[in-house]
């Protein structure tokens, strides 16, 4: 694209954006996405769900402005219940978990959360500037994975998941499979028959991401922290700072920097690209670190990656849906609902009819992640606050908006039932020294790599080689068998050496 | 079960705490539920949405859209089949959630005793669609394609059992081509592929702003008429395969027992609010066309379809396996 026409869309979109009512629209927007990223369980898919019939009022740009701004507005607010309470009110916030909670834990909530707010909104500016300069070759790129190579790349991200587990690779394994089993409950795409439904029709869809890791996350850590005796206040540690230390910010410009551009790339994919961003960035920082057993203890790239990665797939996810009109995930799905309600087709033409309504979009992104690291950062003490509320209290409210939450998914107490009984599940790991985490991995690509795995063999008429044959596929294939290598040499190094010493 | 006793409590407590009988002359008092069993942002709410509020104005009650999605429609449909039938409850569908979806598999509710129909309100346009790499530029030559190479074209559907499904079936029943299926979840991906031709056929509406764009072939328009925004393309008629459209058609539904004049106040509003330009634009501005039947016609309509469609269940032998 020409420099002059950058500058030409970028200024017509300031001025679609920066009209008063598209401002209040934004700032409306980003509002109650950290409303309801904060609150657990009320994701931002539920409440576009909700607010998308209140948008057949504004105008087109008005109801896009506002709709985005909710969606990148819950991934901030997000990441506050990950750190504070350690539930991921969407699967993108997952590894937030891990070392986030554990800084709380550790008093050190308020440098988490302002790394959080910080590095998102880093990878916010430069994502909303790739979608300026690179949307429609970025669009091509996306366009050229196939069923083979989404498979293959599937294949690698399980087996990040192995890299994320803190303890044992075998039990690790062995919650990848659990989540992939879990995963298999609904209906099969390639025949259309349901399987381990029991005949009951709440589950031909599958069981839920958020039930599921309300409860093996937050659940079964308010039991696990109701069994001991002992007080046990949240901030068990003395709060030190709300604001990240220099030596804070020095260690997590690196991760920053490289969640970014993972999370740019892979938010392009339809799918799990923004819960995949977050997880790669995660198994990449622990890689490179020197102290990789620091991660899960309260390591702050834990926390800068993930969520500079999964703000960055969050906004290039709109990527394909403004060139394409074709939507990467549910959100974007109601995004392209909220236009044909308007009467605007999604297509490829969009970008040359609406070019108001497309560049305005983009700019209002930036002045929404403006707006949201001004409204979060006063916000952290506030946060963090919140720690010093008695536990026998906080874990009460936690579990009443669990409730709320997750049965303002569907209207349905059957998503209640679904916590309850995994937070028992998650508990028993808990005991079990099992980690969640790849547990929800497992859950979320295995069925994602049963389609694309059965889709290739389809396409390619029963013929494996298809997966050997494609060169991204291959790359693939080869980075997750040299991971794989890499993971389980230091065990066999180990045991070697101690055979040697006897 | 336990479920299945909690629905009948409370729909028993909804029947008695309206202790009057609804009536036609007072109907609606008070707001009316139209359940979409599907996500919103779908095609079957981005219809019910300017339905809703052309039917708030006409009849001076709100009229809310109430999303119940799962099940592909079985679980808000069941929710109308087990409402209280005092004229405040309605269910508004595509055709596939009664046409397809029972013959396929055990349902809640039987298509055609379960609801009472008010009326339908509307058909989207779609066709069939090629990747232009393929070689073929209209009906006829894809046809001819195909039948020289059997097997070697794919289409996407939206799902097993769906009219995205059916369609494609339907053609290759009656035109005793070989086309294989790859069934997606939902027509976005599948859209994705096709337009990187890692599948070369689609028969849905949204490919067709692709097919604008100069990306896609459209080779015919699977309705009784032309669609005006692709004049050229002829009917799935005209190219000589009647009676084989698969339409999505969409329509408002009651439970069995709701009153019939409140189900005709209802169908006369609907048909004044369709005889008017603007529902007209608004439909046409989503590629769709308004149809304003009368109940007994939506009716036998229904009947029509569910038959055709078991014959080709039979014929082409679609199952779920």
């Amino acid at each position: 694209m020409e420099l002059g026409n950058v500058f030409g869309n970028l200024a017509l979109g300031l001025s679609v954006a920066v009209s008063l009512t598209n401002l209040f629209w934004c700032f409306a927007g980003t509002v109650i996405g950290t409303a309801i990223g904060v609150l657990p369980g009320v994701g931002p898919v539920a409440t576009l769900a909700l607010l998308l019939p209140i948008t057949y009022h504004l105008t087109p740009e008005g109801a896009l402005i506002m709709l985005a701004g909710i969606y990148y507005g819950a991934q901030y607010g997000g990441s506050t219940t990950a750190i504070l309470v350690n539930l991921p009110g969407e699967s993108s916030a997952v590894v937030t978990c891990l070392d986030g909670y554990q800084m709380a834990r550790q008093g050190r909530a308020g440098p988490a959360l302002a790394i959080a707010a910080l590095g998102s909104f880093f990878a916010g500016c430069v994502a909303t500037l790739v979608i300026t300069l690179a949307a429609p070759p970025l669009t091509k790129v996306a366009q050229q994975f196939a069923a083979a190579d989404y498979f293959s790349l599937m294949v690698l991200g399980l087996v990040f998941a192995i890299v994320l587990a803190r303890g044992s690779v075998i039990k690790a394994l062995g919650m990848i499979f659990i989540g992939m089993l879990l995963g298999l409950v609904g209906t099969d795409v390639n025949t259309g028959n349901t399987r381990f439904t029991f005949g009951i029709s709440y589950l031909f869809d599958g069981i839920g991401f958020v039930p599921l890791a309300m409860g093996v996350f937050g659940i079964a850590e308010i039991i696990s922290n109701l069994t001991s005796t002992e007080r046990r206040d949240l901030a068990s540690a003395k709060i030190s700072g709300l604001m990240p230390s220099r030596e804070d910010l020095k260690q997590s410009i690196g991760p920053v920097l490289r969640g970014t551009a993972l999370g740019s790339f892979l938010g392009l994919l339809p799918g799990g690209g923004a819960t995949l961003s977050s997880f790669s960035a995660y198994t990449l920082e622990k890689k490179l670190s020197r102290n990789p057993e620091k991660f899960g203890k309260g390591a702050i790239e834990g926390v800068a990656a993930p969520e500079s990665a999964n703000n960055a797939a969050s906004q290039t996810s709109f990527i394909p849906m403004l060139t394409l009109g074709i939507p990467s995930n549910a959100v974007m799905a109601l995004m392209i609902g909220g236009m044909m309600i308007h009467g605007i087709i999604p297509g490829p033409q969009v970008m040359e009819q609406k070019p108001g309504l497309v560049w305005g979009l983009i700019v209002s992104m930036w002045i929404g992640n403006l707006m949201l690291i001004i409204l979060n950062l006063p916000l952290i003490s506030i946060w963090v606050r919140m720690l010093l509320v008695p536990y026998r209290l906080l874990a009460v409210a936690i579990l009443f908006f669990c409730c709320i939450g997750t049965y303002s998914l569907n209207n349905s107490a059957e998503e209640i039932l679904f916590i309850a009984f995994f937070g028992v599940v998650g508990y028993l790991f808990i005991r079990l020294n099992c980690e969640p985490a790849p547990l929800l991995l497992g859950f979320i690509l295995g069925p994602l790599m049963e389609v694309y795995m059965r889709r290739a063999m389809l396409l390619s008429r029963g013929d494996p080689m298809v997966f050997f044959q494609r060169p991204l596929s291959v790359t693939f294939l080869i980075l997750a068998a040299l991971l794989l290598l890499i993971v389980i040499a230091p065990n066999i190094r180990k045991k070697r050496e101690v055979a040697f010493q006897e | 079960m336990r479920r299945r006793e909690f629905l009948k409590l409370s729909a028993a407590g909804l029947a008695a705490g309206i202790s009057t009988r609804a009536s036609a002359a007072t109907w609606p008092a008070r707001p009316v539920r139209i359940v979409v069993p599907y996500a919103p942002g779908g095609a079957s709410d981005i219809i019910a949405r300017p339905w809703a509020e052309a039917l708030s104005q006409e009849l001076g009650q709100q009229f809310v859209v109430e999303n119940r999605g799962g099940a592909g429609g079985m679980i808000g449909s069941e929710a109308v089949m087990k409402a209280a039938p005092d004229g405040y409850s309605f269910l508004l569908t595509p055709c596939a959630a009664l046409t397809i979806l029972p013959l396929m598999q055990k349902t809640p509710y039987d298509p055609q005793k379960s609801f009472t129909p008010v009326g339908r309100i509307g058909d989207t346009i779609s066709g069939f669609v090629i990747h232009p790499a393929v070689g073929p530029k209209n009906f006829k030559e894809m046809v001819d394609y195909a039948k020289a190479n059997p097997g070697k074209l794919s289409y996407g559907s939206a799902g097993n059992a769906t009219i995205t499904h059916f369609r494609l079936e339907m053609l290759k029943y009656r035109a005793g081509i070989d086309i294989l299926h790859v069934p997606y979840r939902g027509s976005a991906d599948s859209l994705n592929d096709l337009l990187a031709n890692n599948i070369q056929m689609m028969a849905e509406i949204n490919p067709l702003p692709h097919v604008k764009a100069g990306k896609l072939i459209l080779l015919s328009i699977n309705h009784p008429k032309r669609s005006p925004e692709f004049p050229n393309v002829p009917t799935l008629t005209e190219c000589g395969y009647p009676n084989s459209d698969m339409i999505s058609w969409y329509a408002i539904w009651a439970p069995i027992g709701t009153p019939p004049d409140i189900v005709q106040k209802f169908n006369a509003a609907i048909a004044k609010i369709g005889s008017g330009d603007d529902m007209k634009k608004k439909l046409q501005a989503i590629s769709a066309v308004e149809v304003v039947d009368k109940p007994e016609e939506t009716a036998k309509f229904l009947g029509e379809e569910i038959q055709r469609n078991a014959e080709l269940i039979k014929a082409a032998n679609i199952k779920l396996e």
